[in-house]
């Protein structure tokens, strides 16, 4: 009865059914290269499901529909590309501050503008956590195999719901058209959190109240509890402030209720790390790359690991201080011009942290990353 | 380029429109039911609708391996924009199968060559459409990747019940074309570990 089923999927489409199966009953989109499977999938699985799949005008109005829709008591998903990202990053910032739980899966491509649609790339890492203005809030995940996708797709529905926030899901053309074997559980034996919803007294209800985790309760529509939806820094009633000692708790909690949960949130892979002389720090078929790398200088004599944040922001730094504490040299392969790099740097000693990029659409290979390693010993 | 004993690179090479891509998924089909996990990459851009196009196969055993080919083991090309493409991605001593007929100019040395009427024969069975299928079943016999009898259930499974004999004629024709290759590690799980031909 519990057996899980093993399937081959594409990457895009092990998406679909991870959202399904996180209980997301509400799509709204605008498909873009390399994520339109997604989108496809979901105009034929959310009707069987109950839900609602819209193809909306622009990426503006997916994110407005999704913010809407969760409002109204869905778990809401848009799937979209760089161009619709940048697009979406005003009502991003207004999903964060409206602690609206939802997610934005964003399979990357080459930039900037429309760039390469068909190309890889990871030239997003630091759009996905700055790209909305003001200090906000904002969990990114970024898995590297088409299994991964489909658990931690599951997981950013679960991460949104458990703390009212935008979660994105950041991943690479390679591992959204790459076809592998996936293991797929039952329906209901997947673990599914679903945001707390307000009960009591609804005279007394302050819709942003503090409470103790920093997660407000959200109001259940037509439940009677009344709120008022805005933008502007807010108070617990959620009605607008500019006091400056109001102004600041509100915001420090949207930043806090992140900051203080990371245990809950960041989550790493480590692969030979215990003993390594070099760390690989990389992220989605880069890590994939890496990983090979690693094992091919080990067998050469070069004492190598791979450290791989699944969960990409908040980064995971103590994690990262640790797997690194015995390497003299920490190298950074990525699809872009030097963005992850940055916030390794930030948390470690500058001078130990080497960089690979490549920017012109190919994928980093196994062989780039121990070409650059014995370059960088040398 | 480090060799790995547990891993093995297949590519069918060719033109947009060729069927490379459900050729090998029919391949990824057939080492499933036996129990071998692989990744299946492709081209992915406009030019998989005309023009040079690949669909690529990597076999390993162990999880979470990088799934894109890095030195090709053993290649089907159906086009010689196909197999030029490809080329600098093939392994010195690879297993290269070419169309006697599609593929008019294949290189001279250095490889495991097999030139076979792959075209002909597709043609011969009922339609030049299925030369995938005949490809494939000329690359899994030659390079030992799975028994007859897994490849023929995954054809019928992963082909539509109308075309399923039209297929299974081809990939039997593919089949027959050539012998099993000597002196190589055998894929099929059927085999003992590490059978060397």
């Amino acid at each position: 009865m519990t057996t899980p089923s093993l399937a081959s999927l594409h990457g895009n489409r092990a998406c679909a059914l991870g959202a399904i199966a996180a209980g997301c009953r509400f799509f709204a989109g605008y498909p873009i290269t390399p994520s339109s499977e997604i989108a496809e999938q979901m105009s034929r699985e959310m009707p069987r499901a109950n839900g609602v799949f819209v193809q909306m005008e622009d990426e503006i109005s997916s994110l407005a529909a999704v913010i809407g829709a969760s409002l109204g008591g869905a778990k809401a998903m848009t799937a979209t590309s760089g161009p619709g990202f940048s697009l979406m990053q005003e009502n991003l910032g207004y999903a964060a501050m409206t602690e609206t739980p939802c997610v934005i899966v964003n399979v990357m491509r080459g930039g900037p503008s429309t760039g390469m649609p068909t190309r890889p790339s990871q030239a997003d890492i630091m759009q996905a956590r700055w790209g909305t203005h003001g200090d906000h809030p904002v969990i990114v995940v970024a898995p590297a195999s088409v299994q991964e996708i489909y658990d931690e797709t599951i997981r950013a529905f679960n991460l949104a719901e458990e703390f009212r926030t935008p979660v994105i899901l950041l991943y690479d053309e390679v591992i959204a058209h790459l076809l592998e074997s996936v293991v797929l559980p039952q329906r209901h034996t997947v673990a599914t959190i679903t945001r707390k919803w307000a009960t009591g007294d609804e005279t007394a209800f302050l819709p942003y109240a503090e409470t103790e985790d920093g997660v407000p309760v959200m109001a259940r529509p037509g439940g009677g509890h009344r709120i008022h939806v805005t933008g502007l820094t807010h108070t617990q009633d959620g009605f607008p402030t500019q006091k400056p000692d109001l102004a600041a708790r509100a915001t420090q909690r949207l930043l806090d209720k992140i900051e203080f949960n990371r245990d809950r949130i960041e989550r790493v892979e480590t692969f030979d790390t215990e003993d390594a002389e070099i760390v690989i720090v990389a992220i989605g078929i880069v890590a994939r790359a890496a990983r090979r790398a690693a094992q091919d200088l080990r067998a050469a004599g070069i004492r190598a690991g791979l450290f791989r944040p699944i969960t990409l922001w908040p980064f995971p730094e103590a994690a990262l201080r640790e797997a690194t504490a015995k390497a003299r040299r920490v190298l950074v392969p990525e699809m872009n011009a030097g963005q992850l790099a940055l916030e390794v740097e930030r948390i470690l000693e500058p001078d130990k942290v080497a960089r690979l990029n490549r920017i012109d659409g190919e994928p980093i290979g196994p062989g780039d990353i121990v070409r650059r390693i014995r370059e960088t010993a040398a | 380029m480090t060799v790995h004993a547990h891993r093995a690179e297949i590519r069918l090479a060719g033109s947009g429109g060729q069927g490379l891509i459900t050729g090998m998924h029919i391949l990824f089909r057939a080492l499933a039911i036996e129990g071998r996990r692989a990744a299946q990459s492709q081209s992915y851009e406009p030019t998989s609708r005309g023009g040079f196009c690949y669909s690529d196969l990597v076999v390993s055993d162990e999880s979470g391996d990088y799934p894109l080919a890095t030195g090709l083991d053993m290649v089907a090309a159906l086009s010689q924009v196909g197999l030029e493409r490809s080329l600098p991605l093939i392994r010195p001593g690879a297993l290269l199968i070419v169309d006697e007929r599609l593929v008019p100019e294949p290189p001279a040395s250095g490889f495991d060559l097999h030139v076979l009427p792959i075209a002909a024969r597709a043609v011969e069975v009922g339609s030049p459409r299925i030369a995938n299928v005949v490809a494939l079943g000329a690359l899994a016999h030659l390079g030992r990747l799975v028994s007859e009898e897994m490849l023929e259930e995954a054809v019928r499974l992963e082909t539509p019940p109308k075309f399923a004999d039209l297929n299974l004629a081809a990939v039997r024709q593919g089949w027959g074309l050539v012998g099993a290759r000597v002196g190589v590690r055998c894929l099929s799980a059927s085999c003992p570990p590490m059978c060397i031909g």
